[in-house]
């Protein structure tokens, strides 16, 4: 299988954050979900890997070519859609595609106007004109206009409506059809991934909690629900996260350690939950 | 085209919308030239006007973030910033052909005679100021962003300050420089010529130098 992205040992270090030995891989023809709460590390990745950051330690390679020696190469091949739009507001649509296509040699003007039509773009329209929602599908149909083989999104849900998301969704999956091409996308809306991913990178404060498949990730856990009487020493000890209430208990618990506590309700784990766990934030988790 | 000249036409992109402002820039130091019944002052004026909309194209990347635009394009660092250079070169350049052809007109339909020897010296001291102010200018803006950066655009003037201050209290040096400059146009071209690349050529590297280690 080939791999458009290969991260090896990503590493770096701010004063107050440091970012610890990411690896994952991005095989052709998928999507991988880049998860992890705020402030985890989601977008220092993305950035190390576009080398607008300088790596501490690690190796990152696009297509087989690595991110910083061949960075051009690597840039012709990328497609990148931040959190908020990165065009000058007081542009014509028109003239971003004058602006932009000049750096990419396969722009196809066509396509361009194709993608327009199917977002309903007017290219008369300013930037600044253009709902969020808009702003990003403008930047993917950049991307799509010089046939970027790997599409990087810094999350591009936060801040859409439903209606957008799921376009959003849709475009990214179609996008993928052809096998061609793949899709990173960093997200804290989990529901996003249980429809569109394939496989899921997750990083939990700076360190790599689990990179695989996405079926892989939510078979790791499960949720065990019980009476408060019920939360034992040893469940305590097993679970990787515990949310108590008045009347019982919740626990995400691995697989493989449920098997001692079958009186319990066990449950499948979704990503949510896996990530809420995990990090264990707020006074109702230990 | 270089990714040097696609950057610089990116840049002219981003002005594009503030055209009319730019120009409206021009319109005061013909006032000026008016005034004073000097093509020097005009030209000087306009340069030094023009060169302080050099922070536009820095101000509005910055307003949008365009940063992250930069850090996605298939360019080099160094090729963005010589693109930006040769951008504000051509703005100078093209204000200074502005001011050289509308100023000398005012003058003429106000009865004044502007001889060859007015336009090369009001040429000459209008893009030498030009570099002087922007050399100082972009690296700032670089290191800086364009808020903290415009403190860069004032050290010129420190300098002419500090510089007349210097040669009031030693008139002889002056007079020798005075000489030495009245005596020969050429060498006075020469110089400029000379201290423009010079000036250039530091402040681009120290530009480079800024942009590469920058963390977007």
């Amino acid at each position: 299988m080939t791999n458009y992205l290969e991260v090896t040992n990503l590493s770096k270090s701010f004063d107050s954050f440091q970012l610890h030995n990411i690896s994952f891989t991005l095989p052709k023809g998928y999507i991988m979900g880049l998860i992890g709460p705020n402030g985890s590390g989601k977008t220092t990745t993305i950035k190390l890997i576009l080398n607008m950051l300088g790596r501490t330690g690690g190796t990152v390679k696009v297509m087989g070519l690595d991110n910083i020696t061949e960075e051009q190469k690597v840039k012709s091949e990328l497609g990148v859609v931040f959190d908020a739009n990165y065009f000058s507001d007081d542009w014509k649509v028109s003239q971003v595609e004058k602006s932009i296509s000049v750096f990419y040699p396969n722009w196809n003007r066509q396509k361009f106007a194709d993608m327009l039509r199917k977002f309903h773009i007017a290219p008369t329209k300013k930037v600044k004109e253009l709902s969020k929602g808009m702003q990003m599908k403008l930047m993917l149909a950049c991307a799509f206009s010089y046939d970027a083989k790997l599409l990087i999104l810094d999350e591009p849900t936060s801040g859409l409506d439903p209606v957008s998301r799921d376009e959003l969704l849709k475009i990214l999956s179609e996008y993928i059809e052809d096998g061609e091409h793949s899709v990173l996308f960093s997200t804290h809306i989990t529901g996003d991934l249980e429809r569109a991913a394939d496989y899921i990178t997750y990083i939990s404060y700076g360190e790599l909690f689990f990179t695989g498949s996405k079926d892989d990730f939510v078979d790791i856990f499960r949720i065990v629900k019980g009476g408060i009487e019920e939360l034992s020493d040893d469940l305590k000890n097993k679970a990787a996260g515990i949310r108590t209430f008045p009347t019982g208990f919740e626990a995400l618990m691995k697989t493989e350690d449920i098997s001692g506590f079958s009186n319990l309700t066990v449950e499948p784990a979704t990503i949510d939950e896996i990530v809420v766990f995990t990090s264990k934030k707020g006074d109702d988790y230990e | 085209m270089s990714n040097i000249l696609k950057s610089t036409k990116f840049d002219i992109a981003l002005v594009k919308p503030y055209f009319k402002t730019i120009c409206f820039t021009l319109l005061l130091p013909i006032v000026f030239a008016a005034i004073n019944r000097s093509l020097l002052t005009g030209v000087s004026f306009a340069m030094c006007f023009i060169a302080m909309t050099t922070g536009y194209t820095f101000s509005i990347t910055e307003k949008n973030s365009m940063d992250r635009l930069f850090g996605i394009l298939p360019v080099r660092k160094s090729e963005l910033v010589i693109g930006r250079y040769v951008f504000v070169l051509a703005m100078g350049l093209l204000s200074l052909i502005i001011s050289l052809i509308v100023q000398p007109l005012v003058l003429k339909v106000l009865g004044e005679t502007v001889g060859v020897f007015d336009i090369v010296t009001a040429a000459i001291a209008g893009i030498f100021l030009f570099a002087l102010y922007t050399v100082f200018q972009i690296p700032g803006y670089y290191k800086y962003g364009s808020i903290k950066g415009r403190v860069f655009m004032y050290i010129p003037v420190a300098g002419f300050l500090v510089t007349l201050l210097l040669l009031s209290k030693m008139p002889a040096i002056g007079n020798l420089i005075i000489s030495v400059v009245e005596s020969s146009l050429i060498l006075l071209v020469f110089l400029a010529v000379f201290a423009i690349v010079v000036m250039y050529a530091v402040s681009i590297i120290l530009s480079i130098r800024i942009m590469k280690k920058k963390e977007m």
